[in-house]
């Protein structure tokens, strides 16, 4: 008997005109102690699936049909106060969002407390000892457990979910993205802790998640969702490796490798299926390049083995199609002729030493006794390029500063130190003399395509403001709105000119969002993560836009992004940012295949693949970014490097300290190999971490039988 | 901001705008054209001589600027001032007064804010039930409705109609009590006190009802809720986390409260003829009785201004998340 | 400035926008029974403020009823007098009929005029932030503190109250309440991508205020403008109770007063319960209406339909 067996499951939510068909007929299987993914986009109904385990389904949710049964007990006719005994107890929950998750207003040791004692009549001392413990084994300082959760770091909060998620025992825990909003380094450190718990606890694992790289890198089976249904099932490494249904190859196409290079990104075309009818046909054939009029005729059933099945009626030409999938054309997407790509030319923007310091308020009486005040270095002397026709890729974490660098460079913010200049003058001249022109020529791509629109505006409105603002009269107005329109892919325009924001998919908006900033031929666009809140299956079409617009345009562009594997693909040059500095820079290729700065290589290595057939070895990158309040002296990295000496610690090594052409780090001793050099350092590091607290686990196991 | 330096600048911020506030009252009673004393002149009770003696004595014939300083110096020193119509100590006709007052609204004012906070936590819980929809019809309509109208009303059904209870002041005019004990601890006291505190619980019960059903319906959705119950909470301790999370805007809001106590409910005490300080301040305008009206009416703005620096303050160090300078 | 400011095209088209979304609106807080109820008796009382005067059957103040040459005093309804008399022989349904103008121009009026100066305080105070928000923020502290009534009845015991005065008076003092809700408002609305987005287009901060931050907390302010007509008319009628009216005119809250003060309330409910209905019904419709507007206009109780 299976540990947890979903049976031909369908869940609605009924909302006021219509029934939302959230998940048709689902049905998959969890071993004891095996680890299962569920895979999908937005809207695929994993989320759902997942809290109807829980029976956390929102009030107008309903499972209309099929059986959850849990340990040999069917979950769908649970009342709640018998659910109250299934929770936490047997199936624990790690949530989506650790920022929302824990309650603002209780210590988290209270919260788990909370937890022990709905279920076990233990004492508050006992409670508390296994609070220290749970805390001790996902790695979070046991002295902590009286702190606030806002007192807490994201990554850290996550662990404390995961905490909070162990404590019990259960015999399964469902974790919703555990690592979404992460960044790479830290959602590398939660995957990697959440199987060596696993592990050690023996417990089984739900885990939902719309990465195909860490699915394909932590879990024995998998189900792919889509529109609510499975559109392949079975073992994860034949599922990824051998791909039989479109939807998974096209999903794969979404997820390049970090050294998959100058290959066109692939996207899926279309959007998602709205849901308020039960399917008639196979959810994807709208989307799918292979679709006939079989199709149509109802949702094909999965076919296959235990090892993998696919709900495709063209499974036996798999192989064939796997070939066309991996074309660019055959999913619609025009292959630029020239692959070349343009000739890189003048400089347009250049920022010398640039430096954007935050003061940090501080008591009174050290205002009266003239203390200096405390800055937080957001942007602390950066030196950057861009030219005509070039993509700059910029990485780093969340924290590093890249966005406060992109609203500096294109004068949303001032800078407090340094020098822009913007084809060659400075750009404080520049706005003094003529603010409308400048921002005629530098303009900006936000990240959040939901709410970078105004909500009052139509399309037409929204992608005229800019020429209005310019003065260009009406006629030339609307032809150059109509071909901004069209030219970022929104065909035939007139669909969307009278459009309210509201009408539109994320990749529309986002759309609509590069057009307001392309109808005024800006020279130089400053993109910051304008893909990461889409869908992965729409992310590609930005970067095809992206490229074509340097391309053709010979706009200078930089790109922001916490992606490796979509700079890899877009940008030409690459720099990589730690803590308000520029640690590494060069060409793409040069910099992603040979990294030079210790941070770069782990942060390259820090990123799932998902292709499942590689191996590979997790770089743990101790401890997270210091305060950049107070940041130590010397190298910021040498705090966290495994290679630090002295000399790291005292001196702060220049840019340029390596340089082999284009390629510059800040190292004063660059990596030669990573293999060999940076991951035996860290691997000899874990070891020895692993040793420490698996004794520190013996030590607290009878504790927890007492 | 340090929470310190947070404190420093609320506080100076509270006391000048108590300086502004007495300017304000002192400007506009003495750029208004008439003074008490003409009007008396005019009637034919006193002489000019009279007058220019009578002005002597309240300082009325020094330069504004001076009248100025020293009204400013006794409010700081809670002095008030002589009456120009009662001929008695303006602190011996407030102090009562405002007692009066308090006795009657905070009791009413912490009744309400528990008892319907509590009934709003659990409406907005509720969300589209009967309670919630009756609950926010009823408290509307007292909320809405001006506090006289339902005093009037009270009046009518329970004094006029009913007799069952006595509709005129705090007391019986045979009694004749010394002492707050005996004034405020008797049968008596109680038979007046009921009417005027119902209307005050209805009067304030929607905001508290409202404020908290929206806090608990903006919480009901939280992802933070959501663990809770998939913890394996009881509803009803579901209930008690997202009511602890709500607390926070109640708080804040009975601060408000509180400070605007006096000025809200005067047509009650005028109904009711409760000698509270909202009465005493409406017959000392009719009267043009200055000295009385600055007083009461600064007595009513610092109320406000200190209460608002409680609320700061309580917000600053009740929740958790925010550091005082977000505030 | 030209490409600065605000263009007629651009304005049009929003306002069309504009009353499309005040039609649907409307239609969701005609769901709402209370609202629904609400909004009948509004119109009613909106007719009877229009034409009140002229469908009295007796003039409110100068026709004084006589039966058989007496003075009809404080006589309960009858079919002379419908809703009985006061004690001066007036017939207390004209009186109620003619007093809704009073009530209904002090209503409209200072609500709307504390709705437009609370949303502009606010809109500019939320918007620019720093010390233009800090002095604006202060003047709004300084009219909590000074108490409406005792400073509205100080200023209204040296001039003469008229209807209009009355209504600038409480204009002065409720702005505040707006505008310290719409600043919170404006300034989370302006951190929110699209405002940076159209700054980073080139828009200047009048477009900014007015055509990207102003129309997203519109709907705010026309709740505060709604429930500023209720406050402004309990504010009234309060000034009335006291004998701070308008001496020229009836109205229900000078009709409580006489009625009080006669000491009439003790026998003639028929003179008390009009006015007292009246009051409470128009101030707890226009609050009903704003309830079911805010369910709409607040995105924060809007949480279950996600």
């Amino acid at each position: 008997m299976s540990l947890l067996e979903v049976d031909d499951v369908k869940i609605t939510y009924r909302t006021p005109d219509k029934d939302v068909h959230a998940v048709n007929n689902v049905s998959f299987s969890i071993e004891e102690g095996d680890n299962y993914g569920l895979v999908g986009e937005s809207g695929s109904g994993k989320s759902t699936l997942a809290k109807s385990v829980l029976g956390l389904l929102d009030d107008n949710g309903e499972i209309r049909s099929g059986s959850i049964t849990f340990n040999g007990r069917e979950l769908t006719n649970l009342s709640e106060r018998e659910w109250r005994d299934v929770r936490w107890e047997e199936i624990a929950y790690i949530p989506q969002s650790a920022m929302d998750s824990l309650d603002p207003v209780m210590t988290v040791g209270e919260q788990i407390r909370e937890a022990i004692h709905t279920h076990k009549d233990v004492t508050d001392a006992a409670a508390n000892e296994r609070v220290e413990e749970v805390f001790d084994i996902v790695g979070l300082d046991p002295g902590r457990t009286e702190d606030y959760p806002h007192e807490f770091s994201g990554g850290m909060r996550q662990r404390v979910t995961i905490a909070m998620a162990l404590v019990l025992d259960p015999d399964l825990i469902i974790a919703d993205e555990p690592t979404t909003g992460l960044d790479v380094i830290v959602q590398d450190k939660i995957v990697q802790k959440l199987m060596e718990i696993q592990e050690e606890i023996d417990s089984s694992l739900l885990l939902i998640t719309h990465e195909v790289g860490v699915v394909a890198e932590t879990c024995d089976e998998v189900s792919v969702l889509y529109g609510g249904k499975v559109m392949e099932q079975g073992k994860t490494f034949d599922v990824f490796n051998d791909p039989h249904n479109p939807y998974t190859m096209g999903l794969k196409n979404a997820f390049p490798e970090v050294d998959e290079f100058d290959e066109n990104a692939i996207s899926i075309p279309g959007s998602l299926p709205d849901l308020v009818e039960e399917p008639t046909g196979c959810v994807f054939r709208n989307r799918c390049p292979f679709a006939t009029e079989e199709c149509e005729s109802a949702h094909p059933p999965l076919v296959g083995d235990e090892d993998q099945a696919s709900a495709c009626y063209y499974n036996d030409r798999a192989d064939e199609l796997q070939e066309r999938a991996a074309d660019p054309e055959t999913w619609g997407i025009d292959v630029p002729e020239d692959d070349e790509g343009s000739d890189v030319g003048e400089v347009i923007v250049e920022t010398d030493g640039l430096e954007k310091w935050f003061e940090q308020s501080q008591s009174i009486v050290a205002d009266l006794l003239g203390g200096e005040p405390n800055y937080v270095k957001a942007v602390n002397g950066v030196d950057l390029d861009i030219r005509e026709g070039e993509i700059l890729g910029i990485a780093g974490e969340s924290g590093c500063g890249k966005s406060t660098l992109a609203e500096v460079v294109s004068a949303l913010q001032s800078q407090t130190g340094g020098d822009i200049l913007f084809e060659g003058r400075p750009v404080d001249d520049l706005l003094d003399e003529d603010t409308k022109q400048f921002r005629s020529k530098v303009q900006f791509i936000f990240q959040d395509p939901f709410d970078s629109l105004n909500p009052r505006q139509r399309v037409r409105a929204a992608v005229s403001e800019p020429l209005k603002v310019q003065g260009v009269e009406p006629e030339e107005i609307e032809r150059r709105v109509r071909q901004t329109v069209s030219d970022v892919g929104l065909n035939p325009p007139e669909k969307y000119l009278d459009k309210h924001p509201d009408q539109l998919s994320g990749g529309e908006r986002q759309r609509v969002a590069i057009a307001q900033a392309l109808v005024l031929d800006p020279r130089l666009l400053i993109c910051d993560e304008p893909a990461s809140m889409l869908d992965v299956s729409l992310k590609a079409n930005i970067l095809n836009i992206l490229r074509e617009m340097a391309d053709e345009r010979d706009i200078g562009i930089a790109y922001i992004s916490h992606d490796l594997a979509s700079l890899s693909q877009i940008a030409d040059r690459l720099a990589v940012m730690y803590l308000g500095r520029v640690v590494e820079t060069g060409p793409t290729e040069e910099v992603v295949e040979n990294p030079k700065h210790p941070y770069a290589a782990s942060l390259l290595e820090a990123s799932p693949r998902a292709d499942p057939s590689i191996d590979r070895q997790r770089v743990l990158l101790p401890g997270e970014p210091p305060n950049p309040v107070d940041l130590p002296g010397g190298c910021n990295f040498a705090p966290r490097c495994p290679k630090a000496t002295d000399k790291c610690r005292q001196e702060d090594p220049a840019r340029s300290e390596f340089a082999d052409g284009d390629h510059e780090a800040a190292c004063f001793y660059p990596v030669e190999d990573i293999e060999s050099e940076l991951l035996a350092r860290y691997a000899r590091e874990r070891e020895q971490a692993d040793r420490e607290s698996a004794a520190n686990i013996a030590e607290h196991e009878p504790a927890t039988e007492t | 901001m340090s929470f310190q330096r947070f404190l420093i600048k609320r506080t100076a911020i509270a006391a000048m705008l108590t300086l502004i506030s007495v300017s304000v009252i002192f400007a506009s009673l003495r750029l208004l054209p008439s003074d008490p004393f003409s009007g008396l002149v005019a009637s034919g009770a006193l002489t000019a001589e009279q007058v220019t003696q009578l002005r002597e004595m309240y300082g009325l014939d020094e330069p504004i600027y001076v009248q100025y300083l020293k009204y400013v110096r006794n409010l700081f020193t809670l002095q008030f001032g002589i009456s120009l119509t009662q001929q008695r100590p303006v602190g011996e006709i407030i102090i009562p007064a405002l007692m009066n007052t308090l006795v009657l609204l905070l009791p009413a004012l912490v009744v309400t804010a528990v008892v319907s906070s509590v009934a709003g936590m659990y409406a907005g819980w509720n969300r589209g039930s009967k309670f919630e929809q009756a609950g926010i019809v009823v408290t509307t309509f007292f909320r809405a409705s001006p506090i006289f109208v339902t005093g009037i009303l009270l009046l009518i059904v329970f004094s006029y109609g009913l007799n069952w209870l006595p509709a005129f002041g705090m007391r019986s005019p045979m009694a004749n009590p010394q002492g707050y004990a005996q004034t405020y601890l008797s049968v008596d006291f109680l038979k007046h006190y009921i009417l005027p505190f119902t209307a005050t619980v209805l009067f304030y019960s929607g905001d508290f009802l409202m404020l908290a059903r929206n806090s608990v319906v903006e919480r009901k959705g939280s992802e933070f809720l959501m663990l809770h119950r998939a913890k394996g909470l009881s509803e009803m301790k579901q209930l008690a986390r997202a009511g602890r999370n709500s607390l926070l805007p109640l708080v804040t809001y009975f601060a408000l409260r509180t400070g605007m106590l006096f000025q809200g409910v005067i047509t009650l005490e005028v109904v009711f003829a409760w000698p509270g300080i909202g009465r005493a301040l409406v017959q000392a305008i009719l009267n043009q009785d200055y000295p009385t009206v600055q007083a009461a009416v600064f007595i009513m703005a610092l109320a406000v201004i200190v209460m608002n620096l409680t609320a700061d303050i309580a917000y600053a160090k009740l929740d958790p998340t925010i550091k005082a300078g977000d505030v | 400035m030209s490409g600065y400011s605000l263009d007629a095209e651009t304005a049009r088209d929003r306002l069309s926008s504009e009353f499309g979304r005040a039609k649907e609106t409307m239609a969701v807080v005609w769901q709402d029974t209370g609202a629904k109820f609400g909004l009948v008796i509004l119109a009613s009382f909106v007719f009877i403020g229009l034409f009140g005067p002229y469908i009295a059957p007796y003039h409110p103040i100068e026709d004084t009823l006589r039966r058989q040459g007496a003075m009809m005093r404080l006589t309960a309804p009858s079919g002379k007098a419908l809703l009985g008399t006061t004690s001066f022989g007036k017939d207390v349904l004209s009186q109620f009929l003619a007093g809704a103008r009073p009530t209904l121009i002090i209503g409209l009026f200072g609500g709307i005029g504390t709705g437009i100066l609370g949303f502009l305080v606010g809109l500019t105070s939320g918007y620019f932030g720093g010390r233009i928000d800090e002095f604006l923020m202060r003047l709004t502290d300084l009219t909590f503190a000074l108490p409406l009534l005792p400073m509205a009845l100080l200023i209204l015991s040296f001039v003469s109250p008229n209807v209009w005065l009355i209504t600038a008076v409480l204009v002065i003092f409720l702005w505040k309440m707006p505008a310290r809700v719409i600043r919170s408002e404006v300034m989370t609305v302006k951190e929110r991508t699209f405002v940076k987005s159209a700054r980073a287009r080139g828009a200047g901060h009048l477009r900014t205020m007015f055509l990207h931050v102003a129309p997203n907390v519109l709907g705010i302010g026309f709740l505060y403008t709604a429930y500023a007509v209720g406050w402004s008319i309990v504010a009234g009628a309060s000034l009335a109770f006291l004998g701070f009216g308008d001496p020229t005119t009836t109205s229900w809250g000078r009709m409580l007063q006489q009625v009080f003060r006669s000491g009439a309330i003790r026998v003639a409910w028929w003179w008390v319960l009009p006015p007292a209905f009246g009051i409470a019904a128009v101030t707890t419709s226009v609050f009903l209406v704003g309830r079911a507007f805010e369910e709409i206009v607040n995105p924060e109780l809007q949480t279950e339909e996600q």
